[in-house]
């Protein structure tokens, strides 16, 4: 079964076709480099929070993690970018692939524990240290377990795809 | 310069280092001095990062000189396998010196003997040995005044044939990391979560300190370094195992090579961090508190080394990003 033409159609624009072909080092690579950022912050913060919540470095407070929901927003936003951008340069290499729907599914279901974690555990101030745990628990399991499957989806993307580009 | 130069500069640290480091160990053991063994743990630990762009320059320095008349591939290979297994041994010894040294600033009391210290003891004195066949073998290729083997390098004393038998073969190590995707992909997945473990533990610890999220106590926040220090474990072993899988391509790839610097200064980052005094003025420091300009400055360095080995890191344009792993 051949691809989808309005891939190729995106593929033969001249932003698809810069991103993908240019030599200047702010083409491509610059955007993977910034999905890089982007899934450090996002993860990295959540997995400051995830693991307190199962109880690491007890002696931190847990409350004032509610700091780092607005970092993770921002880590993911700038992935919800550049991941765009990624896939207006490889169009057919992405969307052909189950692989990328699996990493976005995941990617949702993270995100969703990620807001469920804020709202059962950190939006009421008035939860004990106590009372936030058990809350968060299982969240925080989830989360991790998530975001691993989302990065080792993403990871993939590099070696599972079935065309690069659009086959002619 | 060329690889021979960077190989010859940076080979000596590792071997002599490692051996003052094992001596002012013992010497804290028999005297009971704290700080002399913080200062040979802390020895061990710098020996065990600078070992790893040494090993990697180390194919560069092989593709100078192997054209050359008089040098023996198979004494190139024997000095790669002896680098490999004592390179294992050296990032263990520096590893459990970290854990050491971690535990040592957790009590104020000196430590007493535990099986961190016995387990430092017994990796660093095979370390030394490993560490001494590595510059012998070395030696080996261009002094064949000193060679006191055969051609193979194998010929040498029962301890060294023995030791020899435990040497990986540097080609088929290679092999085995390449043959499939899948451990390759396998592989990079771990660099990636060696380096959310990393960025989020350090990252937000570099952030408190500079003044943003004042809330967080920074004593408390300080004790998720360990987890930063397992992210950066798991990245040491899953580089150094691609590395040696397809040495030729990092080898002559400029962003590698500033990524291992850049990796060297975090390094040199993190021991202004504790021995300076920056830490100590900051570990007290509660909610809302202000850090010092020393410590806000060695922070910033850090947060700043930290992405410019991401973008260095990225910027290597690995075939198993693009392109399947090929042999």
């Amino acid at each position: 079964m051949a691809p989808p033409l309005f891939l190729q159609a995106i593929e033969d624009t001249g932003f698809s076709t810069w991103l993908r072909e240019s030599e200047s080092p702010f083409a491509f690579y610059f955007i993977l480099l910034f999905h890089t950022f982007g899934l450090a912050i996002l993860v990295g913060a959540n997995l400051i929070v995830d693991l307190r919540v199962l109880g690491v470095a007890r002696a931190m407070p847990l409350a004032p993690l509610k700091r780092l929901f607005p970092i993770m927003w921002m880590g993911f936003a700038m992935n919800a970018v550049t991941g765009i951008l990624l896939v207006i340069a490889y169009p057919t290499k992405s969307l052909t692939n189950l692989d990328f729907y699996v990493k976005l599914t995941v990617i949702g279901m993270a995100l969703w524990v990620m807001q469920r974690l804020y709202s059962r555990v950190f939006e009421d101030p008035s939860l004990s240290e106590a009372e936030m745990t058990a809350r968060g628990t299982t969240l925080a399991k989830w989360s991790l377990f998530l975001w691993f499957g989302a990065i080792t989806a993403g990871r993939l993307l590099a070696y599972t795809y079935k065309y690069l580009t659009f086959p002619s | 310069m060329n690889f021979v130069h960077l190989h010859l500069l940076l080979n000596h640290f590792p071997i002599i280092g490692t051996i003052i480091a094992l001596g002012l160990f013992f010497i804290s053991l028999l005297e009971k001095n704290e700080d002399l063994r913080r200062a040979s743990l802390i020895t061990f630990a710098a020996m065990a990062l600078l070992a790893i762009p040494t090993f990697f320059s180390g194919t560069g320095a092989q593709g100078a000189i192997k054209k050359l008349p008089g040098v023996s591939e198979t004494l190139i290979e024997t000095h790669q396998g002896a680098a490999m297994l004592a390179l294992l041994f050296m990032e263990i010894t520096g590893g459990l010196s970290l854990v050491g040294l971690w535990k040592s600033h957790r009590s104020s009391r000196p430590a007493r003997w535990n099986w961190s210290l016995s387990a430092i003891l017994v990796f660093s004195i095979v370390t030394v040995g490993l560490m001494a066949r590595v510059g012998n073998t070395g030696g080996d290729i261009r002094h064949p005044e000193i060679a006191t083997g055969q051609e193979e390098g194998t010929e040498g004393s029962v301890i060294s044939r023995m030791v020899h038998k435990f040497e990986p073969s540097p080609a088929k190590f290679a092999e085995l990391m390449t043959a499939s995707k899948w451990w390759w992909a396998f592989m990079m997945d771990l660099h990636f979560v060696g380096l959310v473990l990393l960025i989020g533990a350090v990252g937000i610890l570099d952030l408190r300190i500079l003044g943003f999220a004042k809330q967080f106590p920074i004593g408390p926040l300080h004790r998720f370094v360990p987890w930063a220090m397992a992210g950066f474990g798991i990245n040491l072993v899953t580089g150094v195992l691609a590395f040696t899988g397809m040495d030729q391509y990092y080898t002559y790839d400029w962003a590698f090579w500033f990524k291992m610097l850049a990796i060297m200064l975090l390094g040199l980052n993190v021991a202004a961090f504790y021995l300076t005094g920056a830490f100590e003025s900051v570990q007290d420091l509660g909610a809302g508190e202000n850090a010092p300009p020393l410590a806000k400055f060695i922070a910033a360095s850090s947060l700043f080394l930290c992405f410019a080995v991401i973008t260095l890191g990225r910027y290597i344009q690995s075939y198993s990003d693009t392109i399947t792993v090929h042999k």
